[in-house]
This record gives structure tokens, sequence and C-alpha cells, in this order.
């Protein structure tokens, strides 16, 4: 197939639209960084830039929205320029959502920073969301090279991060139970590891997008899930 | 669960109507189509695409043997309507293209009034016994054609004197009037305005739960918009053939990917 349309504008939309969303992805994986820096030292300022750095992706998402019907009503693109447009619909609102909960999270660690220490889970969180933060690069360079191998790779890496949560979940609720003072403090921490768990699942989404772009097709096979929290009654 | 999915544009039907074998034509020592392989399926819209000089026409006009009034059109290969092969000597050509109508890219009414347009081709071929029955077989042409309500007052007025669109739907219901089995279109809409354009595809859409329509389209969202079967043909080559959706959403060939999305190729 050939790279470039006839209407070279027409490949000047396309490019310019999968630039906002590589540059969107670049600002909620920073803001994933700094959140996971900002947490274990309880940094007010960085989770502060974090929080407010959330607008210029919101931002980015409505750009991207206006660029993207722009192009379906003035090209009605066909087949992979299609596929294209839709892929950056679906990975904008992700990373919208992944935007969101890494906000939530600097503002939780505003709130931690004037509650008690609790340092046991520092180590656990940062190896989660760091994980995420990979998986997130990784699709996204997937999506630049239209590479499904690789973005085939990342949807197999939800397992981890599945199975830290299921440690960390069980970690707190037993500092919890040990002294009932813990309790606000391993809430919160706990909404961190859920939170950061739930980007993993957007990301494993956005990865099953790139799987689209590239084949035509979502792949439909069973992944691997690691996350029984939702049966568990007791801590072992 | 899917109740509210997009209209159905997968057939019923099947049955092949038309079936291509090994057709190759040439013109002089130019080789025009290259070996075409194609089943035709019956009450279907199957487009057929391409850039310019790509052979489509050509195909299309194998089909009702328009090739052989061109000295220098060799054809060879089988074509076979119904299972029976139309190059075969003793099909009368005529007779064939009363079971295999066309409309042409520019509305060509005869230069006579609206009804004889419409009642030439039963006329000739003797379809109708009586003054009664011709008027029926105009008004049920007409009708399906979609044009009976804006003429039936003035059917002694000239063809010619009808707007572009209404005039190719005189050139539709001419076609159909002979009651054909299988209905070419060679560009039907090019000359036409958007409004006439929608009439014409909501027309085919009809048509084809009774006819086989072959339809010849530079447009892609038309043949994208009408069709159910798609073929793209490349310098002499039908590239590929399939479903439309699928030609449109994720297709097999690098080729038709690049034609379809606008790229050179």
């Amino acid at each position: 197939m050939n790279e470039q349309h006839i209407a070279s504008a027409y490949d000047r939309d396309l490019e310019q639209i999968q630039t906002l969303v590589t540059k969107m992805g670049g600002l909620v994986e920073e803001a994933i960084l700094k959140g996971s820096e900002a947490l274990p030292g309880r940094d007010v300022d960085l989770a502060e830039t974090v929080r407010a750095g959330d607008k210029a992706v919101d931002a980015l998402e409505l750009s991207i929205n206006e660029a993207c019907q722009r192009v379906i009503a003035l090209r009605a693109p066909v087949s992979s320029d299609l596929r294209t447009i839709l892929t950056v619909l679906r990975l904008s609102a992700s990373l919208e959502r992944l935007g969101d909960y890494a906000k939530n999270i600097a503002k939780r660690t505003i709130v931690l920073a004037e509650s008690g220490r609790m340092d046991a889970t520092n180590g656990a969180l940062r190896r989660m969301s760091r994980e995420v933060q990979e998986m997130l690069n990784d699709t996204l360079d997937a999506f630049v090279r239209r590479d499904a191998t690789l973005a085939e790779a990342v949807r197999q890496r939800d397992l981890d991060v599945d199975q830290m949560y299921n440690a960390l979940f069980r970690e707190l609720l037993t500092f919890m139970m040990e002294d009932p003072r813990n309790i606000t403090v391993c809430m919160h921490l706990h909404f961190v590891a859920k939170n950061t768990e739930r980007m993993g699942d957007l990301v494993t989404n956005m990865a099953e997008q790139v799987i689209y772009l590239v084949t035509g097709e979502m792949p439909d096979d069973v992944r691997p899930k690691a996350d029984d929290t939702a049966y568990v009654s007791k801590p072992e | 669960m899917f109740d509210q999915g997009l209209a159905e544009r997968k057939t019923a039907m099947t049955e092949t109507k038309i079936s291509a074998r090994n057709v190759q034509v040439f013109y002089g020592e130019t080789h025009a189509i290259k070996d075409v392989n194609v089943e035709i399926a019956d009450k279907t819209v199957t487009a057929f695409i391409g850039p310019s000089g790509c052979g489509k026409s050509t195909f299309l006009r194998c089909i009702n043997r328009m090739n052989d009034t061109i000295d220098i059109c060799r054809v060879e290969g089988d074509i076979h309507l119904d299972g029976e092969d139309i190059y075969d000597a003793r099909v009368d050509p005529v007779q064939l293209r009363a079971k295999v109508g066309m409309v042409f890219q520019k509305p060509n009414p005869f230069p006579k009034s609206i009804y004889d347009n419409v009642a030439y081709g039963p006329r000739i071929h003797g379809l109708a016994r009586s003054k009664a029955d011709l008027d029926e077989i105009v008004e049920k042409a007409l009708r399906r054609a979609a044009l009976w309500d804006e003429v039936k007052d003035r059917l002694t007025a000239p063809g010619t004197g009808l707007s572009g669109g209404q005039q190719q739907r005189l050139c539709i219901a001419r076609a159909v009037a002979t009651a054909p089995e299988v209905l070419l279109m060679d560009e039907p809409c090019s000359a036409l305005d958007p409004i006439a354009t929608a009439q014409v595809e909501e027309l085919i859409d009809e048509l084809r739960a009774r006819y086989s329509v072959v339809i010849v389209t530079h447009s892609m969202q038309q043949a994208a918009r009408v069709s159910q079967k798609t073929a793209f043909f490349h310098l002499g080559n039908l590239v590929e053939f399939d479903d439309t959706d699928k030609i449109f959403t994720n297709p097999e060939d690098p080729r038709t990917e690049s034609y379809i999305s606008g790229r050179i190729g």
C-alpha cells in the first residue's frame, strides 16, 4: 500500500491528529510518573503540579475530538484511515480517564501528607505505577509504529499489575485489622492502588485498540486476569 | 440483542446469475482484461470500481456482448448467464440484450415521446399483444423506475424535455420494460446532481429485489452506498472481489486499500 494520499492535506490532517494523541499520551505518562514520585515522600508541591496538569490533558482531548470530527465530515475516511480515526478517538478517551486517575492519586497524596506515615506499601505502589507507565509507553510506541506484536505483549502484562494490586489489597487489609487508626491512611492508599489497577485495565484496552488498528480485528481471545479481590472476605 | 444494528446488507440469494471464467479481452494488440474470474449473484447489486482504463466498463460490456460492435475487440474465456454460454454461436445478441439491460453514463432518451421511449423495447421484442398490454407494460416500467407520478400526465411529451435525473430514470424504465434479468449500469449517476443521484440510488436498491444489478462507478462512496458486493479492477486485473463492507473496512489487497483510501496506486 502507498503511504501517501493524493490529497497531501489529508495526510497532514491525519498526522496532526496522531501527533496530538502522542502528545496527550506524553502528558499522561508524565502525570503517572510524577504521581508515583510524589506519593512516597508525600511531596505536596509535585502532587499539586500533577493535579493542575490535568487541565491540559482535557483540553487536548477536546482538540482531538474536533479534529476527528472535521476529518470524518470532510474526508469520509475508509479502511485503515477510518480505523486510525476511530482508534485515535478511543485512545484519547482512555487517556483522559488515565489523566483523571493520576489527578485523583495526586489529590490523595496531598491528603496523605497530613496523615500519619505508612511507608510499608511505598515500594509496591511505586512498582505498580511504574509498570503501568511503561505499559502506556509501549502502547503509544505500538500505536506510532503500528506494531501489533508489541501491543499484544502489553496486553498480557496487565496480569502483573493485577497481581501487584491483589498483594497490596491483602497487605492493607492486614494493617487495618492490626490497628484501626491505620484505616484512613490505608483506605486512601487502597484507592491509590485501585486507581493504578484501573489504569492498567485502560492501558490494556488501548493496546487492544492498537491491535484493531493494525489488523482490522479486535482480539477476542480471553485475556488472563488475576484481580480476585472481589471474592475476598477476610485476609489470609 | 443486536436487533438495533445496521440495515441488513447481506443478500438472502447467493445463487449465481453470471459466471465469468478466464475472461480475456483484447483491443487489437492491447490486452484490456486479464484472466478475470467472477461469480455475480442474483438479486444483488455488484459494483465495479477502479481507476480510469482499468477495464471495468470493458468487462461490463462483455456481459451483454456490447463489445461485439467493436471490430478490433476480441473476447476469450466463458461468460455464463444462468449456466448458458452467452458467447455460444446459437445465442442471438439481440435476445441476450433484452435479458441483460443496460443504462449508460449520459441519459440518452430517444427523440420520441416518453411513452414511446419505454414502449420501444417491448414493441420490437413483441412482448405486448395489444395496446392495453403495452400501456400496462409502460406504466409498470415507469413505476418501477420511480418516474410514473412525475410523467403520467404528459406521456406524449418528448423524453428529451425531462430533467437530467428524470431522463436517466426514463432510461432505466426503458431498460426494465423488456423484463430483463440483469441490469448493467455504466456510471448511471455521473451526469446527475446529488438529489437525482440519491433517487437513482434508491431505485437501484429497489431494483435489486428483482434483478441482478451490476454497476460501474467512479464514486467509491456510491459503490459503498448501493452495492452488496464490490469488485476492484486495476490494470485489467480483477484485484479483489468481496462483500462491500469488507472492501471498505478491511480489504485484503494493499492495492485495494490504496485505491479506496485515495492514495496513489
